[in-house]
């Protein structure tokens, strides 16, 4: 059985490589995401109500919700749950040897991590961005490939939503594959065969979930997805001048690593952190937190 | 007296009579009772609602309540620097957010008792209407009325300046008099 909903909330961590790696972010879109942990936090954060009473009510609603698997909020969970391949040893060794605030990024950390091969990351891109848009669908409860109406809320996206496809864009594409990453992508989309895209791991983990009925059709929907979703994409880092120098730099406020380990340091949070799972369960409890105190 | 200290501190004490076996089986007890007390997550206010959703058969919304859709032409027209966005649409429910120049400041919302029945229960004392409406203010920052004795329209504050008479004036804007005809 899936863990409680309220447990989830109440375990994320508030100093671990993900939340340090987030909060390095917030010069992309400040003061946006405050790391809200705990459950009744949550409930207070989101309604501002305090009395005890409502508080236990709008809980156990939300908790009632969580748990009927007919409304899709496990599925968005597990969505965001599967598609992050975080490493949590690696991230303790990480953590461990930290020296003063940060970690050096030397030795045996790095033997551990190798690199993704372009093609390889340009699909996990891709890929990550289809399980926002059905994760979405999910939560919102519209039909799981409504492709428009997820790039007409984007323009909505706030909070910890919006940190995640902050730190989509910035670790997982202008990091790795540098500041022409969507044309990469693109191309890459261009380039790979249904059968390619079947033995890619991050896409088998979430395959079930991908709409279409075979390995094709999902390649096309996940080309029509990144298609649409691109020119969003591409002003968000127009608009904020965002290069990978940019947020190299921030990442030495907590990273230390020499100019010749770039390639390393997307490698390293690919596998040290979990940054879906960890705003996309932000995110679930706040939306069932707000359709709770609506129907108490 | 025997005293025997394990890590972290624990400390059990033993009478010097017993026979050996039955120390080792007593310490032995008392590590499972203490790894099981550290494994497992502490109490929560929220474990019987746990229990009681995970149950066999246990929903959170019953097939004859109404399609979320169905209520969306029933939420007030925004317009004069206010904007609608809706934000959630599931069986019994629908959500749109009020912004006004951009800034969210309030949640709306219609859902259908059915899933919910409690609910129902606050207006039962109600001295308020709202357009004919039995109406509550609910904590600090919901209003709330009852259509047609099933359907609850809830507005929400986001931001202080959004106070109680404007979630009553947004409230009477909503097509109460359709949505009390949905059958």
């Amino acid at each position: 059985m899936s863990k409680p909903i309220f447990e989830l909330v109440d375990n994320l961590p508030t100093n671990n490589m993900t939340v340090m790696m987030l909060k390095s972010l917030d010069f992309v879109i400040p003061g946006q995401w405050n790391n809200l942990v705990g459950f009744e936090n949550t409930i207070r954060e989101v309604t501002a109500e305090t009395d005890q009473e409502m508080i236990q009510q709008i809980g156990d609603r939300a908790i009632w919700l969580y748990n009927d698997k007919s409304q899709g909020y496990q599925k968005a969970m597990w969505l965001y749950q599967t598609v992050d391949s975080a490493d949590s040893a690696l991230g303790t060794a990480a953590l461990a040897n930290k020296v003063g605030n940060k970690i050096p990024l030397v030795g045996g950390l790095l033997t551990k991590v190798t690199p993704n091969p372009d093609k390889a990351q340009a699909l996990d891109l891709c890929i990550k961005l289809v399980v926002e848009l059905v994760a979405f669908c999910q939560i919102n409860g519209i039909p799981g490939d409504s492709i428009g109406d997820f790039v007409t809320s984007l323009a909505d996206y706030s909070g910890e939503s919006l940190m995640r496809m902050a730190a989509l864009i910035c670790v997982d594409g202008l990091i790795p594959l540098g500041p022409d990453f969507i044309l990469k992508a693109q191309s890459t989309l261009n380039n790979t065969s249904p059968k390619e895209l079947g033995s890619n791991s991050t896409f088998k983990q979430v395959q079930e979930l991908i709409p279409g009925n075979n390995t094709n059709s999902q390649l096309s929907f996940i080309g029509e997805s990144f298609d649409s979703v691109k020119g969003w994409m591409s002003n968000f880092v127009e608009d904020r001048n965002l290069t990978p120098n940019a947020i190299f730099g921030k990442f030495q406020g907590f990273l230390e690593f020499s100019e010749n380990k770039l390639d390393y340091v997307a490698a390293f949070l690919d596998m040290t952190t979990n940054y879906y799972e960890h705003t996309g369960t932000q995110t679930l409890a706040r939306r069932l937190i707000e359709r709770a105190v609506a129907e108490i | 007296m025997i005293k025997l200290r394990q890590n972290g501190g624990w400390i059990c004490s033993l009478s010097p009579r017993l026979p050996n076996h039955q120390i080792v089986f007593t310490c032995l007890l008392g590590m499972i009772l203490l790894v099981t007390a550290c494994t497992a997550a502490p109490p929560s206010r929220f474990d019987q609602a746990q229990q009681d959703s995970t149950s066999r058969g246990a929903t959170s919304v019953v097939k004859e309540s109404q399609a979320g859709g169905s209520f969306n032409r029933y939420f007030p027209e925004a317009g004069s620097g206010y904007q609608k966005v809706y934000s959630q649409e599931k069986k019994g429910f629908a959500e749109a957010k009020l912004k006004q120049d951009g800034k969210e400041v309030a949640l709306m919302a219609i859902s259908d008792t059915l899933n919910n029945p409690s609910a129902v229960n606050k207006f039962k004392n109600s001295t308020e209407t709202i357009a004919g409406y039995p109406a509550v203010n609910q904590g600090k920052t919901a209003t709330a009325i009852l259509v047609g004795n099933r359907f609850q329209v809830k507005v929400l504050s986001r931001d202080p300046s959004f106070t109680a008479s404007d979630r009553e004036a947004w409230l009477a804007k909503f097509d109460l008099n359709g949505l009390s005809q949905l059958k």
